[in-house]
């Protein structure tokens, strides 16, 4: 062992890029507010609205009223006593015992509520939380990746809202406020955004309330689309040919018993459905200074808001069946929100377009590419999304591999816009991912033995973690290693270029009217569909 | 060590201590020799006439085939260790493994988020360590193991004063 050995354990960069530092816990041994630096004056310490915990345990509740409340009617509605002629001696005790849980869990959603504090100031959100084991967590501003406004339907009957702000966690969501009062959520998300954004504080009236940026629709899909989408997708084709063999079979067998097993079948997927047509329902997508906005929910209703600048890499692919009609998914990587948690939740926050037309997608594409790199994007995205061989400049797989990929070598391949990377493979399953320069991570060539035979590799990007994941299949050997070297001048470029994460002081002085008007990127001039874009709903 | 195809030109390829082949060795022992001895337990039982079931020529040709893999790994081994490589260019680091299946990897200095150090107990007896590489990408498997522990700690130094220069954004 010499004197240089390394210890084990991590070097961390101060300040190093968000991922690991940006939200952590503090361990929070002086919970009071007078002893954290910076939060002194600016920000005062804020309590959630008080019936925020029955919402979050009204299932509980509920559950509880139900069991007892229905027990209770039918025997007075028969007529019998309350309790039986035992149980009554005890009824007092049985009454004091439940009292007592019931005032336990009720003493315990009001310390919890109590106890839950939170504050923005300094450039940092704070909140606190727990009683026994507190836990003081903070957030940089310049560090939000995403604001959710979530209301699920009984938050939403009260007028309460939750707010979720993410950092570039993989994990869970940095801050939960849960719940505010929507409006005070709004004005807190608009707080948020504009410190995050740069807007300078006017230092003689610190506490006045940010306004809220103005917005621009560009898009809504209408119900039917959606439900057409919902109809024509690969599940409902499993559901059609499913069906047609259990017809079959039950009249081949001559056996009953498959209309049965078709039962709960039936029921999982109506809730499926269900489920995503709640969520998808009355999508729509806005523009503001703060980003993309994007609204979705029938009875659930959630309003994300997407920084510029926050999206990783981004996907449209096209099922087959939604070929004929034209129709699209768009669905993005954000760092913070992390893979997919739970099925529901998670995909539809990824989710940038549930289903949109060609107008639609160009028109999101200018929203989060606003510059295109490229004097003609409607031929180069339009040939990533439909095209073949070297249309719109893409450089495709060699013919001589034709063998090992029949369908797709004339379909996968890449182009490199000043921008933006498109990949796209598909011949069937149409998909064409978009990485911009400056949030590549790193990157990998990957070549394997029957890879080598035919002299091809495979050209990964590595990005947060989400739905997309970049890769170039099959690229000839020299252009990949091309492509490899390219790639990261490229990035190394568009890191220096951007200078800062306050998206609003990266606008250079005299030109204001660039930050409001974030659309009117040369994307929005060229074709004739993308000028229908914004009027879509 | 000869330049695959898949190697950017021009790079001079550091290469990891030979030392890091007996680690490799000791992992291939614990694992593949306990899978080997508990397939040769059937074996070991029918020739004793425990059991009457598999036939001794299966009995026996399935741990003979495990073994033969195991030692077709650890004749890989030497090779597999010669072909990891890092190179420091200006703006990132390349990283480079395998043979077979053979991956080259760039992480720019302006991406990463930490680097790590860690010594296992048979590194820490032959004086060497594995540097592991984060960015914000979960995806960036970058590690460089079999590292003498001074060239890891200046490597880590090198790599933490050249990113804090080039820090970019996520």
């Amino acid at each position: 062992m010499t004197a240089e050995e390394p210890r084990p354990g991590p070097a961390a960069f101060p300040d190093a890029g968000a991922a690991a530092a940006a939200a952590q816990p503090v361990n929070a041994s002086q919970p009071t507010n007078a002893s954290q630096p910076g939060s002194a004056s600016d920000g005062e310490w804020l309590r959630v609205h008080p019936a925020s915990p029955f919402i979050r345990g009204w299932v509980a509740l509920a559950a509880i009223a139900f069991f007892f409340g229905r027990d209770f009617f039918e025997r007075s509605l028969q007529g019998r006593p309350v309790f039986e002629e035992e149980l009554a001696g005890r009824a007092s005790w049985l009454l004091a015992g439940g009292g007592t849980v019931l005032l336990v869990s009720v003493l315990g959603f009001l310390l919890t509520w109590y106890f839950t504090k939170y504050q923005v100031s300094g450039g940092y959100v704070r909140v606190n939380t727990g009683f026994l084991f507190r836990q003081q967590r903070q957030a940089r501003l310049d560090r939000v990746q995403a604001i959710d406004i979530v209301q699920p339907l009984l938050a939403r009957i009260f007028g309460l809202a939750e707010l979720k702000f993410e950092v570039a966690d993989a994990g869970e969501s940095a801050v939960r406020l849960a719940y505010l009062k929507i409006d005070d959520a709004r004005q807190l998300r608009a707080t948020i955004l504009a410190r995050a954004a740069g807007v300078a504080v006017d230092p003689a009236h610190p506490e006045e309330p940010s306004p809220e940026a103005p917005e621009f629709q560009v898009l809504s899909v209408p119900p039917q689309r959606l439900v057409g989408s919902l109809l024509l997708s690969e599940q409902s084709f499993f559901v059609v040919v499913g069906g047609i063999a259990s017809v079959v079979l039950a009249a081949a067998t001559d056996s009953q018993a498959f209309y049965f097993y078709l039962i709960p079948a039936a029921l999982g997927l109506a809730a499926s459905y269900w489920g995503l047509f709640n969520k998808g329902y009355n999508f729509t997508a806005a523009i503001s200074p703060d980003g993309i906005r994007l609204r979705y929910g029938l009875l659930d209703t959630q309003a994300q808001t997407l920084p510029p600048g926050r999206i990783q890499a981004l996907k449209v692919t096209q099922p087959p069946l939604w070929r004929p009609l034209g129709w699209y998914r768009m669905q993005v990587n954000v760092a913070g929100y992390g893979v997919v948690e739970n099925a529901g939740e998670g995909s539809a926050r990824t989710t940038l377009l549930p289903v949109g037309t060609l107008a639609n997608v160009m028109g999101m594409l200018a929203l989060v590419l606003p510059d295109p790199g490229t004097p003609q994007p409607a031929v180069v995205f339009g040939a990533g999304l439909t095209g073949l061989d070297s249309d719109g400049g893409f450089v495709t797989t060699p013919r001589r591999v034709r063998w090992l990929a029949p369908l797709g070598w004339r379909r996968n391949g890449f182009a490199a816009t000043d921008t933006a990377l498109l990949l796209r493979s598909g011949r069937w399953w149409r998909q064409l991912v978009v990485v911009p320069h400056q949030r590549t991570q790193s990157m990998a060539l990957h070549q394997g033995p029957v890879a080598r035979r035919f002299g091809v590799a495979d050209l990964v990007l590595h990005t947060t973690p989400g739905p997309v994941v970049p890769r170039l299949a099959q690229a000839a050997t020299e252009v990949a290693l091309a492509l490899f070297d390219e790639q990261a001048a490229r990035a190394r470029l568009a890191r220096k270029r951007q200078t800062t994460e306050q998206w609003l002081r990266q606008v250079v002085p005299g030109a204001p009217a660039a930050a409001t008007e974030p659309v009117a990127g040369p994307l929005e001039t060229p074709t004739p569909q993308q000028q229908e874009g914004g009027q879509y709903g | 060590m000869r330049t695959e195809a898949i190697d950017p030109s021009g790079i001079t390829w550091q290469r990891v201590s030979p030392k890091y082949v007996t680690v490799r060795v000791v992992q291939w022992a614990l694992g593949n020799l306990a899978t080997v001895l508990v397939l040769s337990l059937p074996l070991v039982l029918v020739l004793a006439g425990v059991w009457a079931w598999p036939p001794l020529w299966l009995a026996a040709t399935v741990p003979a085939v495990a073994l033969v893999a195991a030692l077709w790994r650890l004749a890989l081994i030497p090779r597999q260790v010669r072909a990891i490589g890092y190179a420091e260019r200006d703006d990132d680091l390349l990283i480079r493994t395998g043979i077979f299946f053979q991956r080259t990897m760039a992480v720019p200095y302006g991406r990463m988020q930490y680097v790590d150090i860690g010594v296992g107990p048979v590194e820490r007896a032959l004086g060497l360590c594995t540097l592991k590489l984060h960015t914000a990408s979960p995806g960036t498997n970058a590690q460089i193991p079999g590292l003498p522990a001074a060239e890891g700690a200046r490597l880590r130094e090198q790599l933490a004063a050249r990113g804090e220069a080039r820090l970019a954004g996520l």
